[in-house]
């Protein structure tokens, strides 16, 4: 066969291949719950784990979707990466890898599964699954909220909100699977649905008919969230924020627009769209499938326990008294 | 077996039947193919709404006059107790002799021993009558109530009768069922730190709670709160006060975030340069000598 008679064979088995592609992961409408009122339910209790990486790794570059193969392969490299982690021996001197994320292995529930759709990132705007450049505001607000975490802390102020149990580091808005408590539980009524995260414990009441927007002056540490549903979707519109409540360095004026989508009886598509100009270059657009699980969530009281802020405390005071400086402090996960 | 391998199972087996189907126009009309609801969410009282209680219960479940508190010193008329009638039927909370000396001295020291003042959660009922609002949001299946102090909430499970918490937790584990128009929630698996009022009235790990909530007309529920706790208590008692809704049109829930007011107590004397403990204007308010940290 010469090299033109080849091309549209090609060429259809590469449509063909896409076609099925899509049909094996759309939505399957026939087993999605419905609500009396005639909207998908969304209620029920869901899991954002997923090993897929949030941005595009160099070995995926250019490519948005593995094969079922590459999945599989992927996820065993991600299982014995962490069973090597976890066979590590502390020398006590230098940093046991999974200690040094600030919990060993027992404490990590990050599931062992890329996303159904095989993508190769969970970012899928900007193209290139890679963040957008930060802006020159960016760049300086992100040195200072390190250089503050860096220092020895002069109070509980100086740390993040993550820390102080104020919000939680996966628990957003919006939400991103991080090292553990990737769950969700959301209740419909016809008016409202509730957010409950698991992390920090926290949840987000979001009216379904646009609701009214907070005055500019009004500031939430979560921010002030608006749903409306576009067709079958879920919409959630969220402004308003402080300017501590910083996902991946984003500013008080961050939009966020959360999509969510029920593909089937056990699937909720999350995709979400968060755009600030004054931090980034660029907006910036992530989507993952979550699983509708039988497990509760618990209860993560974490102010409750929070044991870490008055021992850091008295470390810093310790450390004062002793005459030393020390501008170690950043968490490890963010050296 | 997990839904992503049945997921990945589906792309093998059904892989062309998928792509016929998803080819069909008619699967785009979810709201007419998709699976029906059980019931209707409508045959039950409809309890959904933003309500609080008025008063006092909050500071004193039993009746009480208005009082000082340590920082009418710094928020003058501000800080004083508000007075209320007793919201326990009967008057007073029947204690067990050998468990009244334990209220006392919560009571004594109720700044720095309440746990609500820290920002722990206060657990059922005392999230009810705090003076903040409540949200309900009501499905056959599950009523999730969410509370703005603290950001806290709970979901009553209407869909799972006789099952027991895995482990106890600060709001407990909530069952809930009608009966006629009341909606009856079994609380039980809270944890043994959480107090009742602002005047040290408290519990073992042994209590129980049975809420009652009975709409009366469309603007208020009759809340009620039985309470048993054999180690601390010779017998149940019960709470009763009303819920008003309330009836602003953008009336909502809004963060009351309390972690970062209650940081001033817990960790004041952990701060950089701490000399004491300071009033509104910045000035020391005693001997800094005698309030060194203990490190």
């Amino acid at each position: 066969m010469n090299r033109i008679a080849k091309f549209p064979v090609a060429l259809a088995i590469s449509l063909g291949a896409v076609l099925l592609w899509q049909s094996a992961f759309a939505a399957d409408p026939e087993t999605v719950p419905m609500k009396p009122w005639g909207k998908p339910s969304l209620q029920g209790n869901w899991d954002f784990r997923t090993v897929t990486p949030f941005q595009r790794p160099a070995a995926f570059a250019d490519r948005e979707f593995l094969s079922a193969e590459e999945v599989a392969e992927y996820e065993a490299a991600v299982r014995d990466a962490r069973a090597a982690r976890e066979a590590q021996e502390f020398d006590g001197e230098h940093d046991q890898g999974d200690l040094d994320a600030g919990y060993n292995s027992f404490y990590l529930d990050q599931g062992t599964t890329m996303t159904t759709t095989m993508r190769t990132s969970q970012l899928i705007y900007p193209p290139d699954g890679r963040m957008p450049a930060m802006t020159e505001r960016g760049r300086e607000t992100a040195a200072h909220f390190r250089a503050l975490q860096a220092r020895s802390p002069h109070g509980p102020e100086d740390r993040n909100l993550f820390d102080r149990c104020i919000l939680g580091f996966n628990a957003g808005p919006p939400m991103r699977s991080g090292a553990y408590n990737n769950f969700i539980t959301l209740v419909q009524t016809e008016d409202y649905i509730v957010i409950q995260t698991e992390m920090v414990n926290d949840h987000r009441i979001i009216p379904t008919n646009g609701g009214e927007a907070l005055p500019d002056n009004m500031r939430l540490w979560k921010g002030d969230s608006r749903g409306e549903w576009d067709g079958d979707t879920f919409v959630v519109t969220t402004s308003n924020f402080t300017h501590l409540s910083r996902f991946s360095g984003t500013g008080e004026n961050m939009v966020l627009t959360e999509r969510f989508t029920r593909l089937d009886e056990n699937r909720l598509e999350y995709e979400y769209t968060v755009d600030d100009p004054e931090m980034y270059e660029d907006r910036f657009t992530a989507v993952v499938e979550m699983q509708l699980t039988d497990a509760d969530l618990f209860e993560y009281a974490c102010h409750e326990a929070n044991y870490a802020m008055p021992l850091m405390l008295s470390g810093a005071r310790k450390q004062e008294a002793a005459g030393i400086e020390d501008d170690t402090w950043l968490p490890s996960w963010s050296r | 077996m997990s839904p992503v391998a049945n997921t990945r199972q589906l792309i093998v087996t059904v892989i062309v039947a998928a792509a016929l189907a998803a080819c069909s126009p008619e699967t785009n009309e979810r709201a007419q193919v998709g699976v029906p609801p059980d019931t209707q969410e409508s045959a039950a009282p409809n309890l959904n709404g933003v309500w609080q209680a008025l008063g006092a219960p909050g500071w004193n479940l039993e009746g009480h006059t208005a009082s000082k508190t340590p920082v009418t010193g710094v928020l003058g008329a501000f800080g004083g107790i508000p007075a209320g009638m007793s919201v326990v039927e009967g008057g007073e909370i029947p204690y067990l002799p050998e468990a009244l000396p334990q209220r006392d001295v919560n009571r004594a020291d109720w700044t720095n021993l309440d746990p609500a003042a820290k920002c722990y959660i206060p657990g059922i009922p005392r999230l009810t009558y705090m003076p903040f609002p409540l949200q309900i949001l009501q499905t056959d299946s599950k009523i999730f109530i969410a509370y703005e102090f603290g950001g806290n909430s709970r979901v009553i499970h209407m869909d799972r009768p006789g099952t027991e918490a895995p482990l106890p937790s600060w709001m407990g584990y909530s069952l809930g069922h009608w009966e006629g128009d009341t909606l009856v929630v079994d609380v039980t698996s809270q944890m043994a730190e959480t107090w009742f009022d602002a005047s040290g009235n408290y519990h073992s790990g042994s209590l129980h709670v049975e809420e009652r909530y009975t709409p009366v007309g469309e603007n208020h529920i009759q809340y009620e709160a039985t309470i048993t706790d054999p180690e601390v208590f010779s017998r149940p008692w019960t709470i009763s006060l009303p819920l008003y809704r309330r009836l602003e049109p953008n009336a909502r829930i809004l963060e009351y975030k309390c972690v970062e007011f209650a940081e001033d107590l817990l960790y004041d004397h952990l701060r950089r340069g701490y000399d004491g403990p300071r009033d509104l204007d910045g000035t020391v308010r005693i001997d800094p000598e005698s309030a060194a940290p203990d490190l």
